[in-house]
């Protein structure tokens, strides 16, 4: 019903006039000479960002030593991860990362239909609230539960106990479940973030005509709002999948004291805690895993072939909002409870905490402002929040510029190589960020000695751009699915130029998804840590860098006192954001 | 070196340490064997061929013995027929060394790599450093495998970035053994006044140890039931109560399973580990878990973490078997850009400006007499007696034993 195959889209090649400009208008326009160099630019560029910290990766993998020593190629670091052992803890990784991403992506669909489909009382602060926990290091959220729902003496459990009189705990979240939990706890907003501008940018006339049709509002839901949502959905699932198997901090946090072994903690171990780092089995370990994810995405192109998911077209078109009548009180009353545990729980103990001496000793003598004063007064934070949001601004804005393009001629052109711009820009997120820091290390310090890049800024920046760009180009390929090929088009049969038409339809149609994906790639980037220590010289630390040695050295305090700060800094963006963006629907 | 081993090896370390520079002047220059081992040996080739035995090219090492050998005639004669004018045998050192101080002022700054993560000492032992000598420091933290494998590529590609690195004795073996990334020591002024057991066979100069024991939630454990001894953890009634770092990963847990597996046996270990151990790898956190009543004991605790803790209900417990321990130091990377500073920034760290830091804040000093006047309970601590240490030759054969072990 509404999945139409697509007419041919060569029509929209060919017809593709080619006309004039500039020798970049015809590059991505016209003379097919022209368009190949800009591919073959645009391939080189991502091969020198993904392929080439892979590719010695790769050597490391094969090789009996890493990069720069004297040793002899072999298999033994693929041999040695063939083990019963490793079967069983990769299927528990595998089991761990479905068991956090299924529930995951219904929450978020779900939050996401209610933020951006209803009449929900709220929804403009509600969509900003409960994206917050994403943007705090995992490492504190992690301290916040773990104070909240140790089995011993959590808060959680005090409170059972004091309520009911039981002697056992009613939370463990040194267990499976803290695990997933904990994981949750960045994939709901991670996901929600990546969906709700697509939730948004739905042409509602669909959902109309279903429910004219008869359809209940559920069936509706079910055949049309998901059914056109299938490329972000596929997306997002995957992001999540994949990031649920990468994900190190909630099993080395929680999961180590209970047991739970996963595939990134093996990692860990065999490059952290081996007499010798063993990088060998480290990156043949994450080559096994990442030939099992590619598998995922070919699943994925082969799934969304032929289809066509446009909903933004040339006809008029108004996000219009579901009316719910007083069932919106239920949907807010769900959303201020989502927003309550996941947010207020663990985010009210960082707050209240980096007011007292030391986190959980609540007494009034403990109160202090002294964290808030040591963090102002020390000027490395100072020096490293001046790198990363120098490194911020360049690299997410670089990053979903490049994302865009690469989505634009994967999702929009039938030009040769574009699958495989497609597939280059997956193949970062699909290697555990420990290990691909390695690569970066290697990478960058092996380049030739007059290429300047290993111990300056632009090692991080390019680091970053490549960690980015899998994000940057799935958010921009959901927006274009969605965009009509009407709407390009008819720009042109007035006139347009092929940048006039890319600027005020391609960009500015897709400018919400965009800036989603601008603020998840820019707090990505002030997160990072794996590639930043590794690559960081004196003077270029970044705020991670910093974070992590306030943490090592025991001041927990001063770490959430920044996080705190970090959480305001993506309230004012976010708030930015969103005004703009109403602003822009309100003139369309 | 300290523990079973070290005994053995003591004669050898001091071999080591004398032997740069001292071989060959003592052949040459019969009756000068005590200045000669304090001279400083300036020159990056003399070094070379005195104690790096592993160059493999033959050619290179005749070539660069000729000139060795050539200019030290030089400097043995010139540094004799002064020390015979003048009729002071230490000015001959001290100007040598002075010359080092001048050289290494001109190269102006230098550049420290640190595995000893986010502390603030660093910083002020750079500062104090500045101040001597006006050589601006540059620090760069990361965690030991990070750091260690960035002076390795940095080194294989060619970029010599890094002049001076403080690490684990442990690490030091890796770098010296295994990645060939660090240079022989200087001999220096206060080289050959620290603690004999700290002069070692790998080329660290030893600066100061990581005491580790016991930590109590007061609250939890009644004064009479504290644990005095590592074998008091042993004790049934502890069961499930105990917080420990990960033994089967290299850290403070495998420390402590190294160095009481030794001397107390595999049967006291075997006892631990059938107490329900809970087992954690972030020492900070765990110390605060312990504070907040989650656990009665947590082990081993960095010691030096106390001052940190005070006003939470902990007690940081010196076991009467003594501390476990880590030997920090600082290593020569090789080619680096800043030598002379590097060799001055070595020689302070052994000084007693630097070692009274490090007393005063519970480590234990290399330097005698550094803990007079220290408040009792620092005191008490960073002269704790030194327990054992681990091997970095036998980590493969315990690292597996731990996890045998510990399931």
């Amino acid at each position: 019903m509404t999945i139409i195959h697509n007419r041919p889209l060569d029509d929209i090649a060919e017809t593709a006039p080619t006309l004039g400009g500039n020798a970049f208008t015809r590059a991505f326009s016209g003379g097919s000479l022209w368009r190949l160099i800009g591919m073959l630019v645009l391939i080189l560029l991502l091969g020198f960002l993904t392929i080439y910290p892979l590719a010695m990766l790769l050597y490391g993998s094969l090789h009996s030593t890493p990069p720069g020593m004297a040793g002899e190629f072999n298999l033994n670091g693929y041999r040695s991860i063939m083990t019963t052992q490793n079967l069983i803890v990769l299927a528990n990784t595998v089991g761990i990362s479905l068991a956090k991403t299924i529930p995951s992506l219904t929450i978020a669909v779900f939050l996401a239909w209610i933020v951006a489909r209803t009449d929900t009382p709220f929804r403009g602060a509600l969509e900003v609230l409960i994206t917050l926990p994403f943007f705090i290091p995992p490492i504190l959220t992690a301290m916040a539960w773990g104070m909240l729902a140790n089995p011993q003496v959590g808060v959680i459990n005090m409170v059972w106990r004091w309520a009911t009189g039981a002697t056992d705990p009613l939370v463990n979240i040194y267990s499976y479940g803290g695990v997933i939990w904990h994981m949750c706890q960045y994939s709901i907003p991670f996901l929600f973030l990546f969906m709700v501008d697509a939730f948004r940018a739905m042409d509602p006339s669909l959902e109309e005509s279903s429910r004219m049709c008869g359809a209940s509002r559920w069936t509706t839901f079910r055949k049309i709002t998901l059914l056109l949502m299938l490329p972000v959905l596929t997306s997002s699932f995957m992001l999540s999948f994949i990031k649920g198997i990468e994900t190190f901090e909630s099993a080395l946090f929680f999961g180590l004291p209970a047991g739970i072994k996963v595939i990134t903690t093996d990692i860990y171990e065999s490059i952290n805690h081996r007499a010798t780092p063993d990088y060998q089995y480290a990156t043949s370990l994450s080559f096994a895993i990442m030939g099992l994810m590619f598998l995922l995405v070919i699943w994925q192109w082969w799934m969304l072939r032929g289809k066509s998911f446009q909903t933004v077209t040339g006809k008029g078109f108004r996000p219009s909002v579901m009316e719910l009548g007083p069932w919106r009180w239920v949907t807010f009353a769900i959303c201020l409870m989502f927003f309550f545990i996941t947010v207020v729980l663990p985010i009210g103990q960082l707050m209240l905490g980096s007011f007292f001496r030391f986190f959980g000793f609540y007494t009034y003598d403990m109160l202090t402002l002294e964290h808030y004063k040591a963090v102002f007064a020390n000027s490395e934070f100072w020096r490293a929040v001046r790198n990363t949001m120098m490194l911020g601004l360049l690299g997410a804005t670089a990053t979903m510029a490049l994302g865009a393009i690469v989505a634009y001629i994967s999702v929009r052109t039938r030009w040769r190589g574009r699958s495989l711009i497609d597939g280059m820009a997956w193949l970062p997120w699909m290697m555990p960020g420990m290990v691909l820091g390695v690569g970066f290390l290697w990478a960058f310090a092996m380049l030739p000695g007059p290429i300047p890049i290993y111990g300056t800024v632009w090692a991080l920046l390019l680091a970053y751009i490549a960690l980015g760009t899998p994000v940057s180009v799935r958010v921009m390929t959901g927006a274009y699915h969605q965009l009509s090929y009407d709407l390009e088009e008819c720009s042109r049969v007035h006139g347009a130029s092929w940048f006039q038409t890319m600027w005020r339809i391609m960009v500015a149609l897709a400018w919400p998804a965009f800036a989603v994906g601008w603020v998840l790639t820019f707090f990505g980037i002030m997160r990072e840590l794996s590639a930043s220590i590794l690559l960081y010289s004196v003077g270029s630390e970044t705020l991670a860098v910093v974070l992590m040695k306030l943490w090592a050295n025991g001041n927990a305090e001063q770490v959430s006192v920044i996080g705190l700060m970090m959480m305001l800094l993506v309230i004012v963006f976010r708030w930015v954001q969103l005004s703009f963006i109403k602003a822009r629907i309100s003139k369309l | 070196m300290a523990g079973p081993f070290g005994k053995t090896a003591l004669p050898e370390v001091k071999k080591e340490i004398a032997a740069v520079g001292r071989r060959n002047f003592e052949r040459r220059v019969p009756g000068s064997k005590s200045r000669a081992r304090r001279s400083i040996v300036s020159s990056r080739e003399e070094r070379h061929v005195t104690t790096n035995t592993s160059m493999t090219s033959v050619i290179q090492k005749t070539s660069a013995i000729q000139t060795w050998s050539r200019r030290f005639f030089m400097a043995a004669v010139g540094s004799l027929a002064i020390s015979a004018a003048a009729g002071m045998p230490a000015f001959a050192q001290d100007a040598e060394w002075q010359k080092v101080i001048d050289a290494g002022k001109k190269e102006g700054s230098l550049v420290l790599y640190t595995a000893l993560v986010g502390q603030p000492s660093t910083k002020q032992i750079a500062e104090a450093f500045t101040k001597q000598y006006g050589i601006s420091v540059e620090v760069l933290e990361a965690r030991a495998s990070e750091i260690r494998e960035r002076v390795r590529v940095e080194q294989a590609a060619g970029r010599f970035a890094a002049d001076v690195m403080f690490t684990s004795e442990g690490q030091t073996m890796l770098y010296d053994k295994e990645d060939k990334s660090v240079d022989p020591l200087p001999v220096t002024p206060n080289s050959q006044k620290i603690g004999d057991k700290f002069k070692l066979k790998v080329p660290m100069a030893s600066v100061m140890t990581i005491p580790y024991g016991i930590m109590i939630n007061t609250g939890l454990v009644k004064p009479a039931d504290e644990p005095k001894s590592w074998k008091d953890i042993a004790d049934p009634k502890w069961q499930g109560k105990i917080l420990s770092d990960d033994p089967r990963a290299i850290g403070a847990g495998y420390l402590w399973f190294f160095s009481t597996y030794d001397k107390i046996g595999e049967d006291y270990v075997k006892k631990v580990a059938s107490q329900k151990l809970v087992f954690t790898r972030d020492q900070r956190e765990s110390q605060r878990r312990t504070a907040r009543g989650e656990y009665s004991i947590y082990m081993p605790v960095i010691m030096t973490d106390f001052s940190d803790l005070k006003g939470l209900p902990v007690k940081f417990i010196i076991p009467e078997e003594g501390v476990p321990y880590v030997l920090y130091g600082n290593v020569m990377l090789k080619k680096a850009p800043h030598p002379n500073a590097a060799k001055l920034y070595l020689d302070f760290m052994q000084g007693p400006v630097v070692q009274k830091i490090y007393a005063g804040l519970g480590y234990g000093p290399v330097l005698g007499g550094m803990t007079e006047g220290l408040p009792a309970d620092v005191k008490a601590i960073s002269e704790a007696k030194l327990y054992g240490t681990t091997d970095t030759t036998r980590q493969n054969e315990m690292l597996a034993k731990s996890k045998d072990i510990f399931k």
